[in-house]
């Protein structure tokens, strides 16, 4: 026994002559010991809140008022998440019994959505409309605010895992070619990850701006598109695309540095093999690459859809209320709205849109979870 | 002769390629940087220019009162206070409490082990928009202030992390150590922070790193606590909430300096430890 070393107090002073199940209990004791605050936090920050958050989605609690909180059952989901499909009748001249057209366009005119969307026991606001079979349709939603973030984000979500996929592989598959300045290259490929979101918005949003001082505006016009003055944050069909781009431009070069690490994996006899029966760069990209790429490519998938669902500050930083993101619903409901009980309950949606897709993903690609 | 002529046309290629990729994920900062340099006059020229030119007369002018300004703003300058103070603290704190229970979970043997590791992997997926208005609501009650509000809640993601990066280091470390210092009468718990731990600074700096600058970039956390006491602003929140001293429109070369400022130090922190950044970000993720 070494002279420095000093017994702990719940240790014997000769542990060598100890019984092995002694030692192996004040060693499972130590580990309790030790993973006790990592443990209590996750509970603090964690489990605890989010229990909050479950149980305050059934009730009507609100931040500003003393009332006591309701036990509300589902209700703030049914409004949060109710939506309906009515047919629109075409509008009747009530002199004539006639269909009312255009006179310009000679197209049908129909009637309000407004008046053909329940009002009781919720009311409903119209979300679109479309035709399908000659007859035109009217969606309509209680909250059409929340149910139309949820469509955004999941759009937002498909394009840009998908759009960042792809540019991540490519980025990948070159600067896993040796070259001079790998290094270099990879501290290039760091630097919009290492940019913070908050400060990525707002660049991107002067980029974005809606005259020809915006970069934007400058290559459009450049390109003989648009007239210099496309107000990109503020125009419904650019607003998502806007959002995209800012995304995939923060998020590709995480995505292609973990597909270069799964890339370096891959060993090299491979391909040296495959050059000797004669298999071209592409046949060795799909029978080589990217069947051993897989693996990190779900890896990768499911950190970055998991990521792009919660989506948060590009949409509160360059959009804020013009058009939200389920997360920046969430906060507004929060922060401006004070209703925490409906807040909390969009924040059960998120979790379960998360959920659902983890899932999807396990099962389609077959993560392995050992 | 054909096929050297085709290797030089690949090679021409090939160096464009990297020359447009590196254009497309510098490009921003650049504008930004470029941005920084304008007066008012310049930013509102049309079409904007690739470069600060003279209005008058197209000659480069370069202007640094967007700098100087910036160092005068008050709340900016609170601001990186505020996020030096709130990064250094989730990162000490998750280093701390997370070698312990990383330990545990890569070195001793105890029951629940495999439970305890699924729940920390799980962990590193978890929403933090999920618990937000849980949180709010816990520190609304307990009357927390901003600043440990945020180094508490950022450990939400900063220390399943770091336990999870730390435990497979020191899954990795012999167990020959850990057993030659038993045989010398050393405590697990001495073996730990006398041997191991000095072992594991590789690990320690990487995941140090990357818990500094996710809670340094981190906003929702930061915008939502901070609600109520504006002093506590971190920095993505002062830069996202920035306005001007006395102007009305937003000052963009004054917000476009800030975030230069902001972003300098990130860009040093990954030149100078590229490699171990990008070990950090792929741990975990890329073990086949």
């Amino acid at each position: 026994m070494s002279a420095e070393a000093v017994p702990s107090p719940v240790e014997e002073r000769r542990p060598q002559k100890r019984k092995t199940s002694d030692l192996a209990r004040s060693e499972e004791r130590l580990a309790y010991l030790l993973l006790f605050p990592t443990l209590l936090v996750i509970f603090l920050i964690a489990f605890y809140p989010l229990g909050s958050v479950f149980y305050n989605s059934l009730t009507d609690r609100t931040f500003a008022s003393a009332r006591e909180p309701q036990f509300i059952g589902l209700a703030n989901y049914a409004n949060l998440l109710s939506i309906t499909i009515k047919e629109l009748p075409p509008e009747i001249d009530e002199e004539t019994g006639e269909i009312v057209r255009d006179p310009d366009t000679g197209e049908i005119d129909y009637v309000s959505p407004v008046s053909v969307l329940p009002r009781e026991p919720r009311r409903y606001r119209e979300l679109t409309t479309f035709g399908l079979g000659g007859t035109r349709y009217v969606i309509g939603a209680s909250d059409v605010n929340f149910v139309r973030a949820i469509w955004d984000t999941v759009a937002f979500t498909v394009v840009t895992v998908a759009l960042e996929l792809v540019l991540g592989l490519g980025i990948a598959l070159v600067v896993n070619s040796e070259f001079k300045g790998r290094g270099l290259m990879r501290v290039v490929m760091l630097v919009p990850w290492a940019i913070p979101t908050a400060v990525s918005s707002r660049m991107w949003e002067w980029m974005f701006r809606d005259t020809r001082a915006g970069f934007f505006n400058i290559v459009f016009q450049d390109l003989g598109l648009g007239n210099g003055q496309i107000p990109f944050l503020v125009d419904k069909a650019w607003q998502l695309p806007a959002m995209i781009t800012i995304d995939v431009w923060k998020t590709t070069p995480f995505m292609a540095l973990l597909l270069l690490a799964g890339l370096q994996l891959i060993s090299h006899d491979l391909y040296e093999a495959a050059d000797v029966d004669g298999a071209g760069r592409l046949r060795q990209f799909w029978s080589i690459t990217l069947p051993l790429l897989r693996p990190t490519i779900a890896v990768a998938l499911v950190f970055r859809t998991l990521d792009a669902i919660r989506v948060f500050d590009v949409f509160q930083i360059v959009l804020q209320q013009k058009r939200y993101s389920m997360a920046t619903y969430a906060y507004y409901e929060l922060i401006d709205g004070q209703r925490m009980g409906y807040s909390s309950a969009a924040s059960v949606v998120i979790f379960f849109v998360i959920f659902v897709f983890a899932v999807l993903y396990i099962r389609m690609l077959g993560v392995r979870n050992d | 002769m054909t096929e050297q002529r085709t290797n030089w046309i690949g090679r021409i290629l090939f160096w464009l390629v990297i020359i447009v990729i590196a254009i497309y994920l510098l490009f921003p900062f650049y504008w930004a940087i470029n941005s920084s340099l304008k007066s008012e006059a310049q930013l509102q020229m049309t079409p904007g220019t690739y470069l600060p030119r003279n209005p008058a007369d197209g000659s480069i002018d370069l202007f640094f009162r967007n700098y100087t300004a910036v160092f005068q703003n008050q709340r900016f300058i609170t601001g990186l206070k505020n996020s030096v103070i709130v990064a250094v603290s989730t990162t000490a704190l998750s280093l701390l409490i997370g070698s312990f229970g990383a330990f545990a979970l890569g070195k001793l043997r105890f029951r629940g082990k495999q439970p305890s590791l699924y729940l920390i992997l799980s962990m590193t997926m978890f929403p933090q928009v999920a618990v937000l208005t849980g949180l709010y609501a816990v520190i609304r009650t307990l009357n927390l202030d901003a600043i440990p509000s945020m180094i508490l809640s950022y450990l939400l993601f900063t220390l399943p992390f770091t336990t999870w990066v730390m435990t497979s280091f020191f899954e990795g470390l012999p167990t020959e150590l850990m057993q030659s210092a038993q045989v010398d009468g050393a405590t697990p718990f001495q073996t730990f922070y006398k041997i191991l731990l000095p072992l594991t600074m590789p690990a320690l700096v990487t995941t140090g790193l990357l818990a500094f600058i996710n809670a340094w970039n981190e906003y929702l956390f930061a915008l939502t606590f901070t609600t109520i006491e504006p002093n506590a602003r971190t920095v993505p929140v002062a830069i996202a909430l920035f306005t001007g001293q006395v102007s009305f429109q937003e000052p963009f070369g004054e917000i476009m300096a800030a975030a230069i400022v902001v972003t300098i130090p990130l860009l040093l922190l990954v030149l100078i430890f590229q490699q171990r950044i990008v070990a950090g970000l792929t741990a975990g993720a890329v073990k086949g």
